[in-house]
This record gives C-alpha cells, sequence and structure tokens, in this order.
C-alpha cells in the first residue's frame, strides 16, 4: 500500500523490478502526521486511485486469482529511443524537451561532429562504461552509460572539451545531482588543483553565482547527466522533491581558492598530492548564508567560530556541515588561533552543544547511540555531531568581505579528475 | 512511460496511456541535422510471476509490515483494528522491516513463510 501522491513512482519502480502488474492499493496523502481516526477513515474511504472501496480492494489483492498476464515471466529490455534523432534544429529542441531530455532550457545540439570533439579531450574510449548511477541508490535499479553518453550531455549543456574529463570524473561515481527524496536535496562539486586555472573556473568574486562558463556548464552538465543517464528527474516518477530546489539547475560547483587560503586544500586533506586535479562530493539539505549570527559583530576580530557554530545548531544532524569561507575568514579564524581546518573543526564539534530534548523534538536527528544511550536525560547538553569529521571546510570567494557560507551536506567523496584526461 | 508498457505488457499499455497533451511547438524549418541520444543503458528486466493468491483471508495470519517511513506504524495499527473488526478470523501481527526502505530483510521474509500466509507492506509518508 502506497499514498496517492507516490502514485506513479510505485507502479513505475515496481515495472522496472520485474512486477508491471504488482497490486497496489493506494491511500489519501499523507499518513504522516494524521489521527488515528483520519487513518481508519482512509481505510473505511475509497482507493482515491481506481475508487473501489480500500479495505475490500486490499482483501481483493490476496485473493483473487492471478492472471495470465500477472504471471508472465521472461526479460524485458526498456526501451530508451534510437541511438539517434533527425530533424531541423527546431525540431529537434522540441524534441529532446518534449522527451524530458532538458532542464527545460534550450541545449545545444549534440551534433556527430561536436560529440566527436567532445572525446578527443579523453584517452577513454567512447564505448567504454564510464559508471553506472541511479536517482536514489537501493530504490531503481542503476543503469550504466559510455563515455560517448557523458560527451552527448556534456555538449548539450555547452561544455567545451576541456570540461570533458571533470565530467568523466563526475560520471565516474555514479552520483547523481538530482537524488529523489521528498527532500527536494542538493549537490556539491569541490574542484581542487591546477585545473581550476586551466579551466580558467571562478574561484573568486561570486564563484559561485552565474559569473564564469566552466563553473555554470560542468554544474549543468551534470543535471542533464542526472536526468538522462539514468532516467533520473522525472517529476512523480524518479523525482520526488516535494517543493524541488533551484539549485538542481547547475548545483554547487565550488572551486576552492588555494591561492588565497591560508589552509591545506580540500583534496590534500584527502590523500591526494597538490598537484593532482580532484572532484570532491557533498550531498544534503541546503545552503545558506553566515550573516548575521552571533559573534560576528565582535571587535576588532569577528568571532567567526562562535557564529559558526550558533548557525550550524539548528541544523539535521542526518547531514554535516559544509562551510564555505572567504579567504578573509580563513584568515580570521587564523588570527583566533585556528591555524588549519582540523583546529576550527575541532573546537566546533567540541562547542556546538544542543540539549537531547531539543533532538528529540527534531526531524532528521538523532540521539546517540550505544551504552551511553541509557544515561541520557533531557537537560543535558551533547555535541551537535559526535565526530569532527562532520564538519567540512572550503575556501572560495573574492575577498570583498570576511562572510562565509553554510550547507547542511555530508561529504561522499573524492575522486581523480586526472584519471579521465 | 507507462509502468506497463515498460515491463512488456503492449496490450495494457494501451490502456495505461495519457492523452497527449497539446503543447506548442517550435517551428519547424531549416536544414535537417542528425543528432545523438543521451540517454544512458538501463539494465534489463526479469519479470517476476505473482505469487498464488489465496482462496480466503478466513482463518489465515496476515503480515502487516511497515517500510520504515513515518506514520506507517500507526497506520498499520488502524489496519489491525479495521481487520478485528471485520474480520476477527484474520490475525495480524505488525513488524517493522529492518534496515532502510530499499533495504530486503530476509530474517523477516523467513519468519513470514513460516508463519503467515499473507503481506501487506505500508506505506510512505
Amino acid at each position: 500500500m502506497v499514498t496517492i501522491a507516490f502514485k506513479d513512482l510505485a507502479k513505475t519502480n515496481a515495472a522496472k523490478r520485474g512486477m508491471p502488474l504488482q497490486r497496489i492499493s493506494f491511500t489519501p496523502h499523507p499518513v504522516w502526521g494524521k489521527t488515528d481516526e483520519q487513518m481508519y477513515a482512509y481505510l473505511e474511504g475509497n482507493d482515491p486511485v481506481s475508487g473501489k472501496p480500500l479495505m475490500k480492494e486490499v482483501v481483493a489483492t490476496l485473493t483473487s486469482p492471478v492472471t495470465p498476464d500477472e504471471a508472465k515471466t521472461g526479460t524485458v529490455t526498456p526501451p530508451t529511443g534510437a541511438p539517434s534523432f533527425v530533424g531541423s534544429a527546431d525540431e529537434l529542441q522540441q524534441q529532446f524537451l518534449d522527451n524530458g531530455m532538458t532542464d527545460f532550457m534550450p541545449i545545444l545540439l549534440p551534433t556527430r561532429e561536436k560529440v566527436d570533439a567532445m572525446l578527443k579531450a579523453t584517452s577513454h574510449k567512447p564505448d567504454e562504461v564510464v559508471g553506472k548511477m541511479t536517482p536514489a541508490q537501493g530504490a531503481f535499479p542503476a543503469w550504466s552509460y559510455t563515455v560517448e553518453q557523458v560527451a552527448v550531455n556534456a555538449v548539450m549543456a555547452g561544455a567545451i572539451p576541456d570540461y570533458f574529463p571533470t565530467l568523466l570524473a563526475i560520471g565516474s561515481t555514479g552520483i547523481s545531482a538530482l537524488f529523489s527524496s521528498t527532500n527536494s536535496l542538493v549537490s556539491a562539486v569541490v574542484i581542487n588543483g591546477p585545473i581550476r586555472d586551466k579551466l580558467q573556473m571562478n574561484y573568486g568574486i561570486g564563484a559561485m553565482g552565474p559569473f564564469n562558463q566552466a563553473n555554470a556548464v560542468i554544474g549543468r552538465a551534470w543535471t542533464l547527466m542526472s536526468k538522462n543517464l539514468d532516467g533520473g528527474g522525472v517529476a512523480g516518477e524518479t523525482y520526488m522533491g516535494s517543493q524541488g530546489n533551484m539549485i538542481n539547475y547547475n548545483n554547487l560547483i565550488i572551486p576552492e581558492n588555494e591561492k588565497d587560503s591560508p589552509w591545506m586544500p580540500f583534496h590534500v586533506q584527502k590523500g591526494f598530492k597538490p598537484e593532482e586535479n580532484v572532484a570532491s562530493f557533498f550531498f544534503g539539505f541546503n545552503i545558506t548564508q553566515g550573516q548575521g549570527a552571533k559573534g560576528l559583530g565582535m571587535k576588532p576580530i569577528p568571532h567567526y567560530h562562535e557564529a559558526m557554530s550558533a548557525n550550524v545548531a539548528p541544523f539535521a544532524s542526518l547531514f554535516g556541515a559544509l562551510f564555505i569561507v572567504d579567504p578573509l575568514v580563513a584568515k580570521g579564524l587564523g588570527d583566533l588561533g585556528y591555524k588549519t581546518k582540523e583546529d576550527i573543526a575541532d573546537w566546533l564539534q567540541k562547542n556546538t552543544l544542543v540539549s537531547v530534548k531539543d533532538v528529540k523534538t527534531m526531524l532528521f536527528s538523532g540521539l546517540p547511540r550505544g551504552p551511553q544511550a541509557a544515561n541520557l536525560t533531557d537537560d543535558m547538553m551533547i555535541p551537535k555531531w559526535p565526530k569532527t569529521d562532520s564538519y567540512n571546510f572550503v575556501v572560495c570567494g573574492g575577498q570583498t568581505n570576511p562572510y562565509h557560507q553554510l550547507a547542511n551536506m555530508s561529504y561522499r567523496l573524492s575522486v581523480s579528475i586526472d584519471k579521465w584526461t | 512511460m507507462s509502468p506497463v508498457a515498460l515491463a512488456g505488457v503492449p496490450a495494457l499499455a494501451a490502456k495505461d496511456k495519457k492523452p497527449d497533451q497539446k503543447k506548442p511547438t517550435a517551428a519547424s524549418g531549416g536544414p535537417k541535422l542528425e543528432v545523438l541520444n543521451p540517454r544512458g543503458l538501463p539494465p534489463p528486466i526479469t519479470l517476476i510471476p505473482m505469487a498464488k493468491r489465496l482462496d480466503t483471508l478466513d482463518g489465515k495470519t496476515v503480515y502487516l509490515v511497515s517500510d520504515g517511513f513515518p506514520g506507517a506504524d500507526a497506520f498499520l495499527n488502524q489496519m489491525s483494528i479495521w481487520f478485528k473488526k471485520n474480520m476477527p478470523s484474520v490475525t495480524t501481527v505488525y513488524r517493522l522491516k529492518a534496515g532502510g526502505f530499499a533495504d530486503d530483510d530476509p530474517k523477516l521474509n523467513t519468519e513470514i513463510k513460516e508463519k503467515g500466509q499473507a503481506v501487506i507492506m505500508a506505506i510512505g509518508h
């Protein structure tokens, strides 16, 4: 049984798992937050999809004989269309739009000539499988895709061939930027290494805004890849974010400002060499700005650490904290004694405390498990996150003011871009 | 795409088809181009036949299994009450499936096969 909000998802996913006629009964939506009386009324009412009395239908589901179609066996390959399409430019734009292969903005048409030019930017063969991707791990079967299929999406997004190895590195992770959750989640990739300058990425003024070709196009390509390479991004079927998120248009692309940062670059923290080119992935809720928090008005040096702590206290602990700090903030924290990213992470972990009582009332936040759980009382203060690695820092910005932004996002993994040149 | 079309039941797919929506279309002039399909490669689907159904639920044990989403436990509790009122010969057993919503729970599956005759899984949000 499923609520009606998930009608298309439930039916489509059952089909993808080999049960296209699975008997599913539906209730009104939602169940969560309803009283016992309201839920019982659901049971006494009709299935909003079939219009039939719900429990009568449920009983029939379990007792009416299986039909020949329901007993069918065999193997089916889901159709994804012809290898190529022919038409005028306008017709093809419309066809891509109508078939859900775009982000609803015009694309560059992926002609053979443009795709071949993209393929020249990597030593990998066009038919090599890059990875497997699914709109939600465990919920949908993963699709695989080749170097050429990533190239097609890269062309559509407006990428120049120099961007292609970075897009292949992103594709190699199998991480969809359009993760299907009701939570309207967002994805981020941090870029480190000399490739940031080779691609003329912006890690200075306005780095996370629409002010640079590489930043914009790499992010857009990731969204198109997440729609086309895994069948994702179909609202109501393979995307369920209740409100959606505008960051999904081209994601958070964060080239680290290594030049102006007093701290170790993020990829070096993860074991890579400074000269390596690396993409590091984050995933979670939204991003916001840190201005206004207590401590920022302190003189002569704002107490950035106190502000950061206040900023993240209301976060859901399901995901961690990612701080994107202007170089001026990193230097200011250094002046306050936090010389490394580890120093400030350690302070935040020890000093960002929440009450047990508050945690109990928060959604997507949990109390510590294990033997100590039995000793927790409502008035006790506990660390927001039990480990320092829930706090991550990337330096990015143009030093027009000492500001930071923060995301309720967790680090996932880092991969080499150089491997895909 | 129709779920039934996806798994190869074309006759039912025709029934399931949504009416085409009329949309404004772009002008269609200009030279013809050939462009490549951007889609990846879905895995083949192995069709799973449904289990044989029961003749009746009278005297049977029905497992009510929560997938772990908020409210599923309370909803299934109401369903248990409904069975007691309307089909008192049915025994219901509530269980919370282990793991995330998409994870299998082999231990529970074994228990149901040994002790139950039917399962109702619910519900999600």
